[in-house]
């Protein structure tokens, strides 16, 4: 097995190995163990100073990287849109040279427009981690629900999964396609067409509008949050309408001949993509995903960190 | 000013000096003799090439100018130095400029502010008030102004019903009506080709059907009407598709055209984001790109565009989503064709859409390199290698895929309005 990343950023599933991925789970695994530990601190990264800069709303995201960060003993400096100069009008570059003159090591975004990460990676020096970038990738959240994924069921090749709701303008969808195939799952998509592109196939994996059939077929399902707040004109009638043919719940679940597993990035519209006794049930690996998210952050710096130093 | 331009290969099939290697002599703007050998040494400026083909000057049909109103993109001086380092001799520039040339006052400000040019201006005038698609301009001042075409320039028209009477308001003078054919409803807040691509980076896709949707209308409208329509600057294989039909019908009144880099790109050139390559319309699948060269073969698409669109680096050096449309190419059309084309067209088909169907379809006159007749010339040599660097860029903005990039076909010279200029 590879010992260091392919690459100098993490800008996507796109841009990276299968042998990255598996080296990526390999020390999350390690991290992993760090982390339940009673000292869950490490002093891995020391010296290196990390600016998060999340020119658009998260919690989880944020918050699992921060941890993660505090956790290898990196310098962390935090910055969001709300209290920026980017509402003033001052460029992304701008706003990124101005935090860069401060000396950091590395930087994880988020930002609303897709591509921003390889914008940035061709005219800064710092080591750049996607934390999402408008509907085009959210790569750690794609390796941390594959990660889980292969925790829970010992491996991922030949898995059916299936990625339920808003394809459209889903970042999550997008990585986890490019993740679950390079480790051999199937893969398929199932929501209303309006919110599937239209030529998703074309990445190599199934469509189904029934989730019913969806889950019959599938081994793994990864429901999307429904996001509303993406759409500017109407994709579907009414979120009443989504949730009564779209939606999962108990009644549907117990139907199903095997069981599936159960995730979801989060935050979950309960009563909607989701009843409550369906994600809070055995099946439902939600609360596995959030720890693993830490871990499979931390291994990512890690290495990332670790690709620094040789360039140095 | 007498000029005497020796060794050229004339490449001009109205000429009775077609393909002959000679010398041209210019007096005043006007061609005095052809031959072999002219022996002139006296209060003559003579210029000797290698290699060099000449043929009648180029047309670039539906320019971005900037100036009035967006001065720091181009100016009409920077415009017409970059036209002219391409090899074109006239242009017809669009509309979208501020204010809009949509009264005679804009089309006199163009004219009377390029008469010294070695460029000829042509303005397009728009065919709605400020290009909005709602209210025709006055368009038979506008032709008597001097407006040689009408259009909304890169804004398409909407309105189904205001082309409809724009397109029989303008036959009571045979006067032509461009459109951009882009479906707003459909292509929405789409920003490159809806396809593989679009969907493996997440960035919202215009469909092809976007713009086939609208030339089937701009078809049937001119159908209805018995008009004119030069459908500007397609990009689908449906689109091409749809212009063959037509044309298989109607011979005359239907005209279209191809921006160049659509002819040489395909979507796969935004696969690193790159904004240089975000243009309208978009770079679309390579079964697209094939279908346009093959239209412009058999004629279905008339003629090339430039589709240059100066923008200034803070629109446009920017996230991908937030950088502007658009890419100079007034400079790079012809070598950028010579070097990636080569296979696909020849010289003799990449001057007869850039220099006689444009005029054709456009309705200008065509001129010929022969004695007596004003020297309306491009002079180039299709083999020549050279760097397109970011210095030497004569358009006010640089917002250009080609940058750096070795071309193998160079513009040497233009002549036209009694001026010359070597390059």
């Amino acid at each position: 097995m590879a010992t260091e990343l392919s690459t100098n950023h993490l800008l996507g599933i796109k841009y990276i190995t299968k042998d990255d991925i598996e080296l990526i789970f390999k020390r999350a695994e390690e991290f992993k163990e760090v982390i339940n530990r009673p000292i869950k601190k490490v002093p891995s990264l020391r010296d290196v100073t990390i600016a998060n800069l999340f020119f658009e709303n998260s919690t989880r995201t944020k918050l699992s990287f921060e941890l993660a960060e505090k956790r290898l003993s990196a310098d962390v400096i935090n910055f969001s849109s709300s209290s920026s100069s980017v509402k003033k009008g001052e460029s992304l570059l701008d706003t990124v040279n101005n935090i860069l003159s401060m000396k950091i090591d590395m930087v994880v975004m988020r930002h609303p427009e897709p591509g921003a990460h390889f914008f940035l990676s061709k005219h800064i020096d710092a080591s750049i981690i996607n934390a999402g970038d408008g509907t085009h990738e959210h790569p750690t959240q794609a390796l941390l629900d594959a990660y889980s994924i292969q925790e829970r069921l010992g491996k991922i090749k030949g898995l059916k999964v299936v990625i339920v709701g808003d394809i459209r303008h889903s970042r999550v969808a997008l990585s986890n396609i490019m993740c679950l195939k390079k480790l051999e799952a199937k893969v398929a998509v199932c929501g209303p067409p309006t919110l599937i592109p239209k030529h998703i196939k074309s990445l190599g994996v199934d469509v189904f509008y029934n989730i019913k059939e969806a889950l019959e077929w599938a081994d793994v399902a990864n429901v999307l949050r429904i996001q509303l707040e993406r759409q500017d004109i109407k994709f579907i009638p009414s979120i009443r309408e989504y949730q009564q043919y779209f939606g999962i719940n108990k009644d549907l679940i117990q139907s199903l001949d095997s069981e599936v597993l159960i995730l979801h990035p989060g935050p979950i519209n309960r009563g909607v993509e989701l009843s409550s006794d369906v994600a809070d049930s055995d099946a439902s690996i939600i609360l596995d995903q959030v720890e693993n998210g830490v871990a499979i952050r931390m291994s990512v710096l890690y290495l990332l960190a670790a690709k620094l130093k040789i360039k140095a | 000013m007498r000029l005497l331009l020796k060794k050229l290969t004339v490449l001009d099939k109205n000429s009775p000096h077609h393909q002959e290697k000679v010398s041209i002599l210019i007096e005043n703007g006007i061609i005095t003799k052809i031959g072999k050998s002219i022996r002139i040494t006296k209060n003559v400026k003579t210029v000797e090439f290698k290699n060099a083909i000449a043929s009648i000057g180029w047309l670039d049909i539906g320019t971005q100018i900037g100036e009035p109103g967006y001065e720091h993109r181009e100016t009409l001086e920077t415009v017409a130095a970059a036209a002219a380092r391409g090899g074109f001799t006239e242009i017809a520039c669009f509309p979208n400029t501020k204010p809009t040339i949509h009264t005679k006052s804009e089309v006199q400000y163009i004219k009377n502010n390029t008469k010294e040019s070695i460029v000829n201006f042509h303005p397009v005038g728009a065919v709605s008030k400020d290009c909005l698609g709602e209210e025709m301009s006055d368009m038979i001042d506008l032709h008597h102004a001097g407006a040689i075409a009408f259009s909304d320039g890169r804004r398409s028209i909407q309105d189904n019903g205001m082309l409809m009477r724009a397109l029989d308001y303008v036959r009571s003078f045979n006067g032509l009506i461009i459109n951009h054919p882009h479906d707003k409803s459909i292509a929405r807040n789409g920003m490159v080709h809806e396809g593989m691509m679009s969907t493996s980076l997440g960035i919202p896709g215009i469909a092809d059907m976007s713009e086939s949707i609208q030339v089937e209308r701009d078809l049937s409208l001119r159908n209805y009407t018995d008009s004119k329509i030069f459908v500007h600057n397609i990009s689908s294989k449906d689109s091409v598709q749809k212009i063959r039909s037509a044309k298989a019908v109607e011979k005359k009144n239907v005209y279209s055209s191809v921006p160049y880099l659509n002819l040489i790109f395909n979507d796969s050139a935004i696969e690193q984001f790159d904004a240089n390559y975000k243009v309208l319309p978009p770079l679309r699948d390579e079964s697209d790109r094939t279908s346009l060269i093959e239209g412009l073969k058999d004629g279905t698409i008339d003629c090339i565009t430039t589709n240059h669109k100066p923008v200034e680096i803070e629109s446009k050096h920017l996230e991908f989503s937030r950088s502007s449309y658009g890419a100079i190419g007034l400079e790079t059309c012809f070598a950028a064709i010579t070097t990636h084309l080569k296979k696909a067209l020849t010289v003799r088909q990449i001057v007869q859409s850039l220099a006689y169907k444009s005029r054709e379809a456009i309705g200008l006159a065509i001129p010929t390199i022969n004695v007596d007749a004003p020297a309306n010339i491009t002079i180039f040599d299709p083999d020549q290698e050279w760097t397109y660097d970011k210095k030497s860029i004569r358009s006010k903005s640089s917002n250009s895929p080609f940058i750096n990039q070795t071309f193998t076909g160079k513009v040497l010279a233009v002549v036209n309005n009694k001026k010359f200029q070597q390059f």
